[in-house]
């Protein structure tokens, strides 16, 4: 039911779309008309200097100014984006997509949609216009959702309308991410109607090729207009779209890889990545044995007195098990510091973090500070290690908060620094 | 880079991804308790271990538990599990550390997962393809595509061999299993550096 949600609303949009154009151009105003193409191009890229230009449209012109707060009001009830298409007369639809990181430049390029769609029309002749098409629109979708329901034969033509849709639009991110539902719709309905002997849904989770013809599943995909209906093409495109997908997963996890649409380079920031990752772990697990030179976390001990009293997490006496929970509690505020202060360059901005850390806890200090020579660690120059952590010091106590940190931290530190130059 | 790394970090932590963790602070909860755990399991049974001894126990541990946490979805966590269990020295530990979850994760089904057999006969294939090249001594020119092809593949093997199990799995389930060992690595490295100023902290107030 689902995959049907996300595929009737860009047939609507499509629709909406079709017939604005056409109205648009019946009416005579070609240099609006030549403003919404390019608007349309431009928004079609997500990209910054677009976001300016709709900025200064909006600013420019008040009509438009009170469309944006009306479509703005629409947007955060737009992912139902099915029962609420009566509503509202702009009809607000999303390219509902499964990855996260497209949904906020989604829903503001639908928006930069919807606006240059109205433009040049008054608003309420738009709204009127809205609504008819909405309501066309939306008997228009009911349609092709029934005969989707009931034939797959009908299917094909209306796939053939959404790629003579799609290339209007031209936008190719779009299209992939629709002709991945659309593949994955497919895999559904095959899955629904179980009097098909030919077909049957498999998730493509599981480890199965399609080249393995030995099992009785095939995943059913329905040809793309254009393109070669072989099985062995066939074969690879649905191949191709898993990997893609997965792909996609990985580019939201792996941070700095928006950019970078290739394979190849892909997996090369996944690999620098995951051996950035293994190499922290094991400087981490460095510290952590110099740290604690008998490997004693028995953490009886440790919560018997309060550390702190201005801090704002208060650790109970407990037993070791409740280590846990304090500890628990540090997770929040340990990692936004570690945001915040690991928002430094290899060289330590010490007047910045002292701003920073003017607005938190005081028992939060200490954690900063080791976390910020941790990470300049993660490149392997120990040597300057020492000095950093020195010169913080030596600032944090110019500023005058050398209240909370005796001389006592930096011995400790610079014992530990040298414990760890000795053995390495 | 680092910058946007950590950002991007606690950004993620948030999002669902389909395949890996529902809530990323209680993994890392219960990953923190088990380490500790894993920890003074052992403490209690050594002796007096000097700093590379203790680095090497303090990641042992970290990745055993690490591995029994995701163990039942993912590949990665059975392949440093038996990795861990081939060595002499860890075997013991690795004991301990599962406890009663052993014998689960020890059966002979899922040792054919790291079973050699795959492998020798992936090195059987290489070697045919190798031969098979060389005969064919015609030049052909060389195209963008089979450029791009060559580097995939040279980066895949660098993937596989990054990724614990890697060796014997396909593309696709490369992938998966290196999302997943991803999302498992972030969320070790916040608990242990969690569990460090915890302790500097203490060390500084025991002083």
């Amino acid at each position: 039911m689902l995959h049907y949600q996300y595929i009737t609303p860009e047939i609507l949009a499509g629709k909406v779309m079709d017939l604005q154009w056409q109205q648009q151009q019946q009416q005579q105003q070609p240099q609006q008309n030549y403003l919404n193409e390019t608007q349309f191009s431009d928004f079609s890229q997500q990209s910054h200097p677009t976001m300016q230009q709709f900025q200064e449209l909006i600013d420019n012109d008040p009509t438009l100014r009170e469309l944006t707060n009306r479509t703005m009001k629409v947007d955060p009830c737009s992912e139902n984006g099915w029962p609420e298409l009566g509503k509202y007369p702009i009809p607000r639809t999303g390219f509902v997509s499964p990855s996260p990181s497209g949904f906020a430049t989604d829903s503001i390029e639908m928006m930069g949609y919807s606006i240059s769609r109205t433009a040049s029309s008054p608003p309420s002749v738009a709204e009127e216009k809205g609504r008819e098409s909405v309501l066309t629109a939306s008997s228009l979708g009911r349609e092709s959702f029934k005969k989707r329901k009931m034939d797959k034969a009908h299917n094909s033509k209306v796939a053939a309308e959404d790629n003579k849709e799609k290339r209007a639009k031209g936008d190719e991110e779009e299209e992939s991410k629709i002709t991945e539902q659309n593949n994955t719709s497919t895999t559904t309905t095959a899955a629904a109607n179980n009097n098909n002997s030919e077909t049957s849904g498999d998730t493509s989770k599981e480890n199965s090729k399609v080249s393995e013809v030995q099992k009785p599943d095939y995943i059913h995909v329905r040809a793309r207009r254009g393109q070669a209906t072989d099985s062995h093409s066939l074969a690879e495109r649905v191949r191709r779209e898993k990997i893609s997908e997965r792909m996609k997963y990985l580019q939201d996890l792996v941070p700095g890889c928006n950019k970078i649409t290739g394979k190849a380079g892909m997996l090369d920031e996944i690999i620098n990545y995951v051996q950035s990752l293994q190499r922290q772990v094991e400087f981490l697990s460095m510290k952590l044995a110099v740290v604690n030179p008998r490997l004693d976390f028995n953490v009886d001990n440790f919560f018997t007195k309060e550390m702190f009293p201005a801090s704002t997490t208060s650790f109970p006496v407990g037993i070791s098990s409740e280590l846990a929970n304090p500890a628990y509690l540090q997770f929040n505020n340990p990692v936004q510091q570690v945001v915040t202060c690991c928002g430094l360059d290899m060289a330590i901005n010490p007047p910045e973090m002292t701003i920073r850390r003017t607005t938190s806890a005081p028992v939060s200090m200490p954690e900063s500070f080791l976390d910020s020579s941790c990470f300049n660690q993660v490149q392997p120059s120990s040597s300057t290690w020492e000095t950093d952590l020195q010169g913080l010091y030596n600032v944090e106590s110019y500023q005058g908060r050398s209240t909370l940190f005796p001389s006592q931290p930096l011995s400790g530190t610079l014992e530990a620094a040298t414990i760890l130059k000795m053995e390495m | 880079m680092n910058r946007r790394w950590i950002t991007k970090t606690t950004h993620l932590c948030n999002i669902s991804v389909p395949f890996a963790m529902r809530a990323p602070s209680t993994f890392k909860q219960e990953l923190l308790k088990r380490w500790l755990q894993g920890l003074q399991l052992c403490v209690s049974s050594s002796k007096e271990m000097n700093f590379l001894e203790r680095k090497k126990a303090i990641k042992l541990s970290a990745d055993v538990v690490m591995a029994s946490a995701r163990a039942g979805k993912s590949y990665w966590s059975y392949a440093i599990i038996s990795n861990a269990l081939k060595q002499e020295e860890s075997k013991t530990l690795v004991r301990n550390i599962l406890g009663t979850e052993f014998e689960k994760l020890t059966k002979p089904g899922m040792e054919a997962f790291t079973s050699h057999k795959r492998v020798t006969s992936r090195s059987i294939l290489r070697r045919s393809y190798i031969s098979c090249r060389i005969k064919k001594i015609a030049p052909k020119r060389v195209q963008a595509s089979s450029i791009a092809k060559r580097l995939v593949k040279k980066r895949t093997k660098v993937l596989r061999g990054l990724i614990p199990g890697g060796e014997s799995i396909d593309e696709f389930s490369l992938l998966e299993e290196s999302l997943d060992y991803i999302l498992s690595l972030k969320a070790q490295v916040d608990v242990m550096q969690c569990l460090i100023e915890v302790s500097e902290l203490l060390k500084d107030k025991s002083y």
